[in-house]
């Protein structure tokens, strides 16, 4: 958001909060503010115990006792400015900072200077390595055009999966070949103690999420922000997830915050007569043949969901090493990042056309005025029907996310072979099945792919009737050597232990969780089935 | 003074009649939509509707039409009281009239057959709206004709189209209860139909209490796996739309459901007890989805594969009743047979014990 922009939204925002507060204060059941202050008082001093990291923590420390000694006199006059110096404080830190110079400099840059954002590397030793040109890299598919329309017509709010910190910067890169404007969007304060990340982060007009605050007002805070910014006609880029995907699925239980704000500013546009009062959300899915922290990431998932019955031996190797192996991969393997734009929905969750308008289900258009106004016409806010709303918005999200969802040929080859191993050994749980894994034996390569070819057949039926999306390149021919050969490339490079290799006529499994991983990209189609009944016919 | 209250009903049988005339005389002017002109003259001259409620008297501030879009148009409430078969079609067509801030209500107890979608998600795939609700309970349309008291339930995600529900429909013969979990309610609504057939089978067989409420008791015990599969909230068995429409259904002569179950059991075949009767029985097609979705999900439904059986299989009532019950005996809530080893637990003595004892010699 350009700096003009975000002092006005600023002002707008602490205005809006500390409205709010004093309006629910003076209602009968509504909580009086010095309840409120001690409550956030009570929340902060309760983070600073254990948020020893915090660059001003002392600051902050001495803030919240100056609150405390205030409050214990305070009148009602004084409780008001008690509220409107916590607001203030929360909105300066989460404002964010926007420097078109940065941003023009970003975008020259940040072909060469992904990795450099990815991890505060050496310079020096990137460079003489070399780096992949990360405009060769990312692939990017689907309804651009609308999406651009869109942003004429509206306000649009960006909704991609997310599976890799890779994410921002993978997005940051594409919307600007794709020709749009820097989208505003809340970063986690993690992503800001980089001091590169930061730097970009910040003059990009990223603005600070600090998850460790749980005082509900600073949550209150973050969400009307984002309101303010789309009432402004400011994009917005949300993912939806909250975190990254740590099974490796395609996301289906969403954090509907943002969608909420996008319901809200359209009913704040519709009541003050705004000219453009339409909010876009546009679903996207971004796709990794191989995903930078897959082995953390699933190591986590295994963790909380298998509790006892999952042990990890850890093995984590050092991060620099890491990323350098996977940009040489993007440049060796001629892997590519596909970034798939799907088609904008209302913030009802309602297809929209080309015009802009919100559609039915027969591609009727609805006047979606209507289910936000009353009797009289007037839009009004009702927070119970707008919840529902949301919740049905997420809903055509994820539906989006699985149509969307790119077939890429390592998620279709570790499918394959993860549902071969599961067959043969039908008795053993999950956990008991990545420990078991092929035993050692593997499975001949005629097998595999003979099953991947089955599978193909499935979701090239599923592609067509617009269920899920095949990659162009090592999908899309349908040989399915060639996808276990591409697979394999794949596979065999980056990881700490290969997924699988190949010896002799057979294929080994070395990472039964890597393995796991990577087919879960294809769960929730069915597609077991299909590779149980192709064992079954062939034996 | 109808005191500005307005309601359109969608369909003219016998529990859209009943739902017109119970808003009525609560107050709201009526529009009750029907195809047939000469009923529609029946109901606005005569204020009956014989084919289908005899000579009960109807509200005079029903109106009836054949005009889809001015019924449509007239309120902003609207109920939809249309056989499941039917349902998608009438939907399609009203969703060329309906606006984003109407409340659709579907007041039909029904699955649709092919891909087993609640009358509800059929509103909301035909339509723009989304305001959308289901009324059910222990609703039969002759009982609240007659004026006697009962209770409905009316569900939906949205505080809004419950209340708009209750404005209408509440009155010193109906209480109203708002539920969120419209796909446990629509759910129980449907599926009861089955359960009711099978009660009239039992009752047809001249089996008395003890048969029955084991039918029915069971008979929730199997609705409420499926229901919970489908995500509904296990509270909801036991409220009006759950236990409480079952026990009406399943032991009332009027409910359509049970009077085919007592033909069957008599010894007609399915076409034969259909074509004494000239009202749907919801049941038939229910069951017959309902089974198959169930053996696809994996759901142990052993009273609807029963009641399949003898609608679609040609069995007899009193055959599949014997075959109930000679099926193992089972744990009433984990559906465990009680002749099978305990599962294993934790402790691995325990285990290696009940092992032990369990080998012959």
């Amino acid at each position: 958001m350009r700096n003009d922009l975000r002092d006005a939204a600023l002002v707008e925002l602490r205005s809006r909060i500390v409205d709010a507060c004093i309006t629910q204060a003076a209602l009968e059941d509504g909580l009086p503010l010095d309840v409120l202050i001690n409550d956030t008082l009570y929340h902060e001093k309760k983070r600073l115990e254990t948020d020893r990291q915090s660059p001003v923590r002392a600051q902050d420390a001495a803030f919240w006792d100056d609150v405390k000694s205030r409050l214990s006199k305070a009148g009602e006059a004084e409780l008001k400015e008690i509220l409107k110096s916590i607001v203030e404080r929360f909105t300066e830190e989460v404002r964010g900072n926007f420097s078109p110079w940065v941003y023009g400099m970003a975008t020259k840059v940040m072909p060469k200077a992904l990795p450099l954002l990815l991890n505060a590397l050496s310079p020096k030793r990137l460079m003489s390595r070399g780096m992949p040109d990360i405009g060769e890299t990312i692939n990017i598919h689907g309804d651009v055009d609308t999406l651009r329309r869109m942003n004429e017509l509206g306000t649009v709010i960006l909704a991609p999966t997310h599976l890799s910190n890779m994410d921002s910067p993978v997005i940051g890169w594409a919307l600007f070949a794709m020709g749009l404007p820097p989208f505003t969007y809340g970063a986690g304060l993690n992503l800001f103690t980089n001091p590169v990340m930061s730097f970009f982060m910040r003059n990009l007009g990223a603005y600070r999420v600090d998850r460790r605050k749980t005082a509900p007002i600073y949550k209150d805070i973050l969400k009307e922000y984002a309101t303010v910014a789309l009432e402004m006609g400011q994009p917005n880029l949300f993912f939806p997830a909250g975190t990254r995907v740590r099974s490796g699925v395609i996301e289906s239980k969403l954090k509907l915050g943002l969608l909420s704000c996008g319901l809200r500013a359209y009913i704040n546009n519709l009541a003050r007569k705004k000219d453009r009062p339409n909010i876009y959300v546009v679903p996207c899915t971004l796709n990794y043949h191989l995903v930078l922290e897959a082995e953390t990431l699933i190591d986590d998932h295994l963790r909380i969901e298998g509790k006892s019955r999952y042990i990890i031996d850890d093995d984590e190797s050092s991060r620099p090493r890491k990323i350098l192996q996977f940009t040489n991969n993007l440049v060796n393997l001629s892997s590519r990042i596909t970034v798939n734009v799907g088609s904008p929905l209302d913030p009802f969750g309602n297809a929209v056309d080309p015009d802009g308008n919100s559609i039915d289900g027969h591609g009727r258009v609805v006047d979606i005025t209507k289910y936000v106004t009353d009797h009289d016409g007037r839009p009004t806010h009702h927070p119970q029907r707008d919840r529902v709303y949301t919740r049905e918005a997420g809903l055509a999200v994820a539906e989006s996310f699985r149509k969307h969802n790119v077939v890429l040929s390592t998620n279709l080859v570790a499918f394959v072979l993860f549902e071969m191993l599961r067959h043969r050994h039908p008795e053993l749980d999950l956990y008991r099945l990545l420990r078991t894994g092929d035993e050692g034996t593997g499975v001949t390569v005629a097998e595999l792919t003979r099953n991947v070819g089955h599978v193909w057949d499935a979701v090239s039926t599923l592609s067509r009737e617009g269920k899920i999306t095949l990659d162009s390149r090592s999908v899309a021919s349908g040989d399915a050597q060639v996808i276990v050969q591409s697979a394999m490339r794949h596979f065999g490079t980056y990881h700490t232990h290969p997924v699988m290799v190949r010896r002799g006529d057979r294929v080994f499994t070395e990472d039964m969780n890597l393995l796991l991983y990577y087919s879960n990209r294809l769960r929730g189609y069915g597609l077991e089935r299909v590779v149980r009944r192709a064992i079954r016919e062939a034996s | 003074m109808s005191g500005g209250k307005r309601a359109t009903v969608i369909g003219g049988g016998s529990w859209g009649t009943a739902l017109a005339h119970l808003m009525a005389s609560s107050g709201a002017d009526v529009r009750l939509w029907m195809r047939n002109e000469e009923r529609v003259a029946e109901v606005n001259e005569q204020h009956t509707n014989a084919r289908y409620l005899k000579d009960l008297p109807i509200d005079d501030k029903v109106v009836a039409t054949s005009d889809l879009e001015e019924a449509v148009r007239f309120a902003q409430t609207i109920v939809v009281a249309i056989p499941a078969k039917h349902f998608r079609s009438i939907a399609y067509e009203m969703g060329v009239f309906v606006t984003g801030d109407q409340i659709l209500l579907s007041a039909t107890k029904g699955f649709e057959a092919e891909h087993l979608k609640r009358m509800s998600q059929v509103l909301r795939e035909e339509t723009c709206a989304r305001k959308i609700g289901a009324i059910s309970g222990p609703n039969l349309a002759d009982e609240i004709m007659a004026g006697q008291p009962t209770a409905t339930v009316v569900a939906s995600p949205y505080d809004e189209v419950i209340d708009a529900g209750a404005g209408l429909l509440a009155g010193p013969t109906l209480r109203v209860y708002g539920n969120h979990d419209i796909v446990g309610v629509e759910i129980f609504g449907a599926l009861k139909n089955i359960i009711a057939i099978a009660a009239g089978g039992c009752t047809g067989l001249g089996l008395g209490a003890n048969s029955l409420s084991m039918l029915l008791t069971r008979g929730l015990a199997e609705i409420s796996r499926f229901a919970e599969r489908h995500g509904s909230q296990r509270l909801t068995s036991i409220g009006l739309a759950g236990i409480g429409d079952l026990i009406a259904t399943c032991s009332s002569p009027l409910s359509r459901n049970n009077t085919l179950g007592r033909k069957l059991a008599e010894g007609k075949t399915l076409d034969e007890a259909l074509a004494e009767m000239h009202k749907v029985a919801e049941g038939v097609n229910t069951t017959e989805a309902v089974h198959l979705h169930a053996e696809h999900l994996g759901v142990d439904m052993p009273i609807a594969r029963g009641v399949y059986a003898v609608l679609f299989g040609g069995e007899k009532v009193n055959d599949v009743l014997g075959t109930l019950m000679s099926r193992a005996n089972r744990y009433e809530h984990t559906e465990r047979p009680i002749d099978e080893p305990e599962p294993i637990t934790g402790s691995v003595v325990e285990t290696a014990l009940a092992v032990a004892t369990r080998r012959p010699g």
